[in-house]
């Protein structure tokens, strides 16, 4: 009998080529009953390619995928308790809303009294009710996305597969449906396999992100861990704004890494590598962990500069300071009230992630 | 565009239009000429040539076999058709280029070279001339018409669409009778309208491979030899509306259709 603490997912050593292109190398992965995991990453990193082998549209080259305690690696779609929202949603256009949710039910062999009452309760709980006799092609954007939730909720998966669902939705209703998504999730209990390439999308709704690259993964952590403390420049950079700073150790001690920047001594964290000194490090910085101040600060890092260029952006404006010694360095930092131009900036060490690479 | 190449334009078009219905036209007027020979004038009219078609129990009974014949060879081709399609859908394998050749090939090869080759091959094969060789002949002739339809469709229909289907616990053979044959619709109910007037409309493969009794086309052509009547145009005008108006119920529902996908 599995238990809560097992894994409803484990993906085995999986890789998978197609021709010369490497798109997975060796992935290992558990994902435990009721996460909602988002697979981040650019094209072609290989997020897709570990959705379609999850969903049974392909197969690995080597390794298993183990759902729910059984090996499935080869077995096709039809005979997986894992469902799937597609990327163009693939609502059945020769069929109502009705009868794209209950398809799947009616292939289960579900009494005719079973079907009626899973489609009035996915119907009640997506709010599609008074779209139950509507054809897909007269259905909005946002009801056609959840008629494909609830025709993929409805079987009762143990695992929901999302391929970039809310990549045709404009920005405005996206940011609604990320959050009823995640309400959806909650809800259900039911385990997300999400997959996007939109950092925000990640952030909002994961308990989980798996930052994929070049068919590995780059980081795996909660989105606190991945936006304050990334691993590597690449996670850096491609969640949120940062800056990088980078220079030689000049000591380190259990964790706390002080690093000569154009002359200046600032201290980092470093949480998942040890430097020694005379090592060549990057930290990341995020624009807003920056503090202005009038004198310098008593504690934490602090360098003198000034301001050179300032962006309004609303509720915030975007400030390029110039610091150091002949000016030899920018950072960039958000300030939500008037800065002079001559600064202090100071931060917290905390907030220094020291990078692997 | 200026206004005088404009005028020219359309009046090329019109005579156009006329050039190619004065002939339907003349055809059905002299249906009911009350007199034996075709020809200008018309002193007097008659509907005995209609009444005459309708109790002809020949004319019946030969359009009865030309329709069988016609739904026979039409079922063959949209089945024959739709695999050949599905098969080559898609996925590129070993072969797949001689496969299409060789399925579109019928369509451009001359009627009279196909008839002939069919009656030499019925003959080699011991099958009888007659209804069946003829439906036989018509679908392998009608196949690659089909064929190209039937892909065209297939090509815009999204491989997420089966997927799904899969995804949801269909197997291969409930995905295609429930998502991929549904989608289709449109192009099936257009090429078998098509091959049907193919098949009512053919000469020359029902002429090599009939046997005793003759298609409508054939019994046309027989009628013919004895001398021109008002009774052809009679049943040529009796096909021309019921051809048309089986051209234009496909039209309209094709469109129909194709609106939603």
């Amino acid at each position: 009998m599995p238990t809560t603490e097992d894994p409803i997912v484990h993906i085995d050593g999986i890789s998978k080529s197609f021709g010369k292109t490497v798109a997975l190398q060796r992935l290992d992965m558990k994902i435990r009953p009721g996460e909602f995991v988002t697979f981040l990453g650019p094209s072609g990193c290989g997020k897709s390619t570990t959705l379609r082998l999850l969903g049974g549209f392909a197969q690995p080259d080597s390794g298993r995928i183990v759902l729910g305690g059984e090996d499935v690696t080869r077995l096709p779609p039809n005979k997986r308790r894992v469902n799937m929202v597609f990327q163009d949603y693939a609502l059945f256009p020769h069929m109502t809303v009705t009868r794209n949710i209950t398809f799947g039910l009616e292939l289960k062999r579900m009494t005719r009294d079973r079907i009626a009452a899973r489609l009035d309760e996915l119907l009640s709980f997506l709010e599609l009710d008074a779209f139950r006799d509507r054809f897909p092609d007269q259905l909005s954007g946002g009801q056609r996305q959840r008629v494909a939730l609830a025709r993929a909720l409805a079987p009762d998966p143990d695992l929901l597969l999302l391929d970039e669902p809310l990549g045709a939705l404009d920005a405005r209703l996206r940011a609604q449906v990320q959050l009823e998504l995640k309400d959806i999730q909650r809800r259900t209990g039911k385990t997300f396999f999400f997959v996007t390439h939109d950092q925000d999308e990640a952030l909002t709704m994961s308990d989980r992100i798996v930052v994929m690259n070049q068919g590995r993964v780059e980081q795996d952590g909660t989105p606190e861990d991945l936006y304050l403390r990334p691993k590597s420049r690449f996670v850096a950079e491609f969640i949120g704004e940062t800056n990088l700073l980078s220079g030689p150790v000049r000591h380190a001690d259990d964790g706390r890494v002080a690093i000569d920047w154009f002359g200046m001594q600032i201290e980092g964290r470093a949480f998942d590598s040890t430097p020694r000194p005379g090592d060549m490090v990057t930290a990341a910085l995020r624009l807003e962990k920056v503090g202005f101040f009038d004198a310098r600060p008593e504690t934490g890092n602090a360098v003198q500069g000034r301001v050179v260029n300032r962006v309004f952006k609303g509720s915030r404006t975007a400030v390029d300071v110039r610091v150091g010694d002949a000016g030899a360095a920018i950072l960039k930092a958000y300030v939500d009230r008037e800065v002079p131009d001559d600064v202090w900036l100071g931060w917290d060490p905390a907030n220094l992630a020291v990078l692997q690479d | 565009m200026t206004r005088n190449t404009r005028i020219l334009m359309s009046i090329i078009y019109w005579a156009f239009v006329v050039y190619l219905f004065v002939p339907l036209v003349l055809m059905v007027l002299m249906g009911f000429k009350d007199s034996k020979f075709i020809g200008f004038p018309i002193k007097s009219w008659t509907l005995d040539w209609y009444i005459g078609v309708f109790r002809d129990t020949e004319v019946i009974s030969v359009f009865v076999y030309s329709t069988t014949i016609a739904v026979a060879s039409t079922a063959i081709s949209l089945t024959v058709g739709t695999w050949i399609s599905v098969l080559l859908a898609g996925r590129s394998f070993f072969g797949r280029t001689v496969i299409f050749g060789l399925t579109v090939l019928p369509a451009v090869i001359p009627g009279i070279i196909s008839a002939i080759s069919f009656r030499i091959f019925a003959r080699l094969l011991g099958i009888e001339t007659g209804m069946f060789a003829i439906i036989w002949a018509h679908a392998v002739h009608n196949v690659p018409f089909v064929a190209l339809v039937v892909m065209a469709r297939l090509a815009t229909l999204p491989a997420s669409h089966t997927e799904a289907a899969m995804d949801l616990g269909a197997d291969r053979f409930v995905s295609f009778f429930r998502i991929t044959l549904p989608y289709l619709k449109p192009a099936l109910i257009g090429a078998g309208v098509f091959c049907m007037l193919l098949s009512f409309d053919d000469f020359v493969r029902s002429f090599f491979l009939g046997g005793y009794e003759p298609t409508l086309p054939v019994l046309i052509f027989s009628k013919l030899r004895s001398g021109m009547s008002p009774e052809i145009n009679a049943i040529a005008t009796v096909v021309l509306i019921m051809t048309a108006v089986l051209g234009i119920w496909a039209e309209r529902s094709m469109r129909r259709m194709g609106k939603g996908t």
